[in-house]
């Protein structure tokens, strides 16, 4: 018994070290090696059946054990990170990815609803914020809060008549309304124009402000480090949140939905309530994530929330795997720190994310983390 | 005019729905794939020290189609055709990211991609005056190129053994199969007519604007689906005549609208959501039932 | 014949799709408790009377009456929760779930737990799953006693006729009054398909008030598990009766066979 703890914990802190080591790694041969010893690491499980169902059968059964180490390293990560700023904004930054990116994977994944305006939504909710605290100086915990209400309000005003017809209308319908939504924040000038909404007020809880270098442990951590945990709160209720409606009956309406809506009818499923339920709920998450971006960033542009971002969010989901929970989480972690770290390849972000979607459809449709068989627990 | 290209390009979109019952993402990259190969060709052209437009137009056209549509087959074979039985939502997400890997290689790889490149205006400047009307012989010049196309495709379509191929494979694939018609080899010379037509419409529209930029395959695309998709999916001549309602509909409301041309896009956009808001399944009616 | 109502009527039923007539002024009528066969040659409107049935085709004419109730014009998944339930001709299952899943489905109308259960009150919705797979496994038990074992693997993975019992069983979790098959031994094998009359017949021991109509190409199957045979050519009843007296008329005779042979 205590073997598959050790090894389920084990592997959690080699993962992290290495992951660590590489973010902070200064010299190139220090970043070759992390790098190396991680895919050699990845090959091994893969390819070495022992290994692989060792592991797996050791994180089967200790579910429990495997999640509180994963949000121990999780807490950590900040401390080991305390020397970078800049890395603690990424990790936020991945964590926001993670959030928007279970709402898209609840409309795309789980019930078949596609949805390529990922970007206006996450826009309706930071536009909000920054309407409510600049315009309307509300405090900003509270126009997170009720920022993507924005996102869901619209969301289902616009979309009731096009949810009753068929995806790819539906997909087309959502990328005209993402340029719509960005050439309207662009033009009109309540929303700043090009410009955005600018110094919107940081977080501020129970007169903790958040620009306070907070401590753990003893040892100070940089301010940025106060947003990482709230978005790791966020991030982890979210996913918390959905994965429940996952495993239950909406969720599995929407996946019945999805795959065959005409069987799903003759089973007293009504698609417009279901897709509609589905859209909705994602839009509010969606547009969470694009709320707590604005008083992360504290301004809001219209550059921020393009159709561009639109696929960088599917590229998330589709490296996870559609329809998985912890595969959004692993898209998120892999996807958004990558080109931080590799520079040379920024350019070429947009570019790779795509041939990288290309290729997953092609040889892995299912993801790098496929969506498991539900089990109601 | 801008109803002209729409309709070049609606008709592509129309053609692959008809032949492997796919939506393809990418069509409105290859478009713009097409004004820049035909920029590029003319530069070329024009460093060769043919500059003349008789001469240099045809040839642009006619390497364009080729280059243009041989990458459309390429784009075919190893991302449309291979996700053609799975789901439909997988071959959306793969088409549409074989768009946008278009799209960042021509930011990318094409000098100063990022910034509209200016487009030579080769076509005969100057107009006339017809009944209070001022024409342009450049807009002339577009609308019969424009024309040609279409009724070329007609002909391919209605004429050729190919065209019968295409329709047969349209219609049943497996009857047409069984028939003797090859099916990849069909399919192949639908994306590389689609493809074609988009690079016909791809230099015309730089012709038209005086400009191209690498984004302008997104709003191509858009419009040019939905024109398809007003026009029925499947039917090429709804392809045809949704794409001219739609650079009428454009032009008029843009001319409407206070500030309409800065918000022409926004208008084009509006206008492709209100009518699948209200008639998605087009105007003359889309391909295919789904079997109970 | 009972004096009871009937528990379905359907009256002058018309379909059109565009010129062509698929079902032409058709009435029918099932009692409680009847298993009801329905022949006819392919295209003669045989599962086009399931679709208008089940509110997946707006009918031109016509009316349907269901336990009193009419259908027409109501959608399809209200149909449904009035209790009528069908399997499809090319089985309609989401091959990416657990069989347990695509049972589960047809439960779902009855559910009592809600979205704050599934998110907050989870013991409530762990304890209803589970009452849910309980039943789904008795009904797989009804057919295959090593099916339940397999309920979480994917439906794809098994075999054709457990895959058909997966979707009759989906139907039947519904607790409907009505069953609609749809040529449910459509690719079987002579030994397949007296399995599945086996499990007709554990369906009707199972189930006694509920009432079901098949559509059949085997003759076999509609002889075995049906008191009444309807037939069907060109979307018209051209006969009803048992199976002997249906088998024996002319019309169904030159449907099948050819008019040269109908008066054999």
């Amino acid at each position: 018994m205590s073997r598959d703890l050790a090894g389920v914990w084990l592997a959690e802190a080699a993962v992290f070290a290495l992951v660590v080591a590489g973010i902070l790694a200064e010299r190139p041969w220090a970043l070759g090696a992390t790098g190396g010893a991680l895919v050699a690491a990845g090959a091994l499980v893969r390819f070495v059946p022992r290994l692989r169902a060792a592991l797996a059968g050791a994180f089967a059964r200790r579910r429990a054990a495997a999640l509180a180490g994963g949000a121990v390293l999780a807490l950590a990560l900040p401390l080991a990170l305390r020397s970078s700023p800049y890395w603690t904004f990424v990790a936020t930054l991945a964590l926001l990815y993670v959030t928007t990116g279970q709402g898209l994977n609840f409309q795309i994944g789980t019930a078949g609803v596609i949805n390529l305006a990922g970007a206006a939504f996450a826009g309706l909710g930071g536009y909000a914020v920054g309407l409510l605290t600049v315009a309307g100086g509300w405090p900003a915990w509270l126009a997170v809060l009720v920022g993507p209400w924005a996102a869901v309000l619209v969301g289902t005003i616009l979309f009731v008549p096009i949810l009753k017809t068929r995806g790819h209308y539906l997909a087309l319908v959502t990328i005209a309304f993402v340029f719509i939504f960005n050439i309207l924040v662009n033009n009109l000038e309540f929303t700043g124009g090009p410009q955005g909404i600018k110094n919107i007020p940081t977080l501020s809880l129970g007169g903790y402000a958040f620009t306070t270098r907070p401590a753990l442990a003893g040892v100070e951590l940089p301010a940025h480090a106060n947003f990482y945990y709230a978005a790791l709160v966020m991030a982890g209720l979210t996913t918390w949140v959905l994965r429940r409606l996952h495993d239950s009956w909406l969720g599995l309406v929407l996946n019945t939905l999805r795959d065959d809506e005409i069987a799903a009818r003759c089973c007293g499923v009504s698609v417009t309530r279901g897709k509609l339920l589905a859209f909705s709920i994602g839009n509010f998450f969606i547009g969470l994530g694009g709320a707590f971006y604005a008083v992360v960033v504290g301004f809001v542009s219209p550059p921020d929330f393009d159709f561009g971002y639109s696929l960088v969010m599917l590229s998330v989901i589709i490296i996870g795997g559609v329809d998985s929970i912890p595969g959004v989480v692993l898209g998120a972690c892999l996807l958004v720190p990558l080109p931080e770290r590799f520079r040379f390849l920024h350019e070429y972000r947009l570019l790779l994310y795509g041939i990288v979607i290309v290729v997953m459809l092609l040889y892995r449709p299912r993801g790098l983390w496929p969506a498991r068989i539900r089990r109601y627990r | 005019m801008l109803g002209v290209m729409y309709a070049l390009v609606a008709v592509g979109f129309t053609l692959f729905f008809g032949v492997l019952d796919v939506i393809h993402f990418s069509h409105g990259d290859i478009f713009m794939l097409g004004a820049f190969t035909g920029l590029t060709v003319l530069a070329g052209l024009k460093a060769a020290g043919v500059g003349g437009a008789l001469l240099a137009l045809p040839l642009t056209f006619a390497a364009s189609i080729l280059v243009t549509g041989a990458i459309g087959v390429l784009a075919e074979r190893v991302c449309v055709k291979p996700l053609a039985g799975t789901s439909p939502l997988m071959t959306l997400l793969a088409t549409l990211s074989l768009g946008l890997v278009i799209r960042e290689a021509v930011l990318i790889f094409y000098p100063r991609g990022a910034d509209p490149k200016p487009f030579p205006q080769l076509l005969p400047q100057g107009g006339v005056e017809l009944g209070g009307v001022a024409i342009r012989y450049e807009n002339l010049a577009i609308l019969g190129i424009g024309l040609a196309a279409m009724v070329a495709v007609d002909l391919v379509i209605r004429r050729t053994r190919m065209g019968a191929a295409i329709r047969a494979v349209a219609q049943e694939p497996e009857a047409a199969q069984m028939m003797g018609v090859n099916l990849d080899r069909t399919v192949d010379a639908t994306f590389f007519l689609g493809s074609g037509l988009a690079a016909v419409a791809g230099i015309l529209s730089g012709l038209y604007y005086s400009e191209i930029h690498f984004i302008m395959g997104i709003t191509g695309g858009v419009i040019g689906f939905s024109a398809a998709a007003i026009g029925g999916l499947g039917n090429v001549y709804g392809a045809i005549i949704g794409g001219l309602l739609f650079g009428v509909l454009q032009t008029t409301a843009a001319a409407l609208i206070p500030r309409g041309s800065e918000f022409r896009d926004v208008v084009a956009f509006a206008v492709v959501m209100v009518f699948l808001v209200f008639k998605p399944s087009g105007i003359l009616g889309e391909k295919s039932v789904e079997r109970v | 014949m009972s004096a009871a109502p009937n528990l379905l009527d359907v009256t002058g039923l018309t379909v059109r799709f565009g010129g062509l007539v698929a079902l032409d002024g058709v009435d029918v009528v099932v009692a409680e408790g009847e298993t009801v066969g329905v022949i006819g040659p392919n295209g003669s409107g045989k599962t086009t009377l399931f679709n208008a049935l089940t509110g997946l085709l707006a009918p031109a004419a016509g009316d349907v009456v269901f336990l009193g109730r009419r259908l027409t014009g109501l959608e399809a998944h209200a149909i449904a929760r009035l209790g009528i339930a069908r399997t499809f001709q090319a089985s309609r299952l989401c091959l990416d779930l657990s069989a347990f899943d695509n049972i589960l489905i047809g439960m779902h109308a009855r559910r009592r737990t809600g979205l704050l259960d599934s998110v907050v009150r989870r013991g409530r919705l762990v304890g209803e799953m589970r009452a849910a797979i309980e039943r789904a496994s008795h009904l797989l038990a009804l057919f295959n006693r090593d099916l339940p074992r397999r309920g979480f693997e994917r439906v794809g993975q098994l075999p054709q006729i457990d895959r058909r019992r997966v979707e009759i069983c989906r139907a039947l979790a519904a607790g409907p009054r009505l069953l609609l098959l749809d040529e449910p031994s459509a690719g079987m094998n002579p030994e397949e398909t007296a399995e599945l009359m086996r499990d007709l017949r554990i369906v009707r021991d199972e189930m006694p008030g509920l009432s079901v109509v098949i559509i059949e190409h085997d003759m076999f199957v509609i002889e075995g598990v049906s008191q009444r045979v309807v037939a069907f050519n060109y979307g018209r009843k051209i006969a009803e009766g048992s199976f002997a007296e249906v088998a024996r008329h002319a019309e169904v005779r030159a449907a099948y066979l050819g008019t040269e042979t109908a008066h054999a």
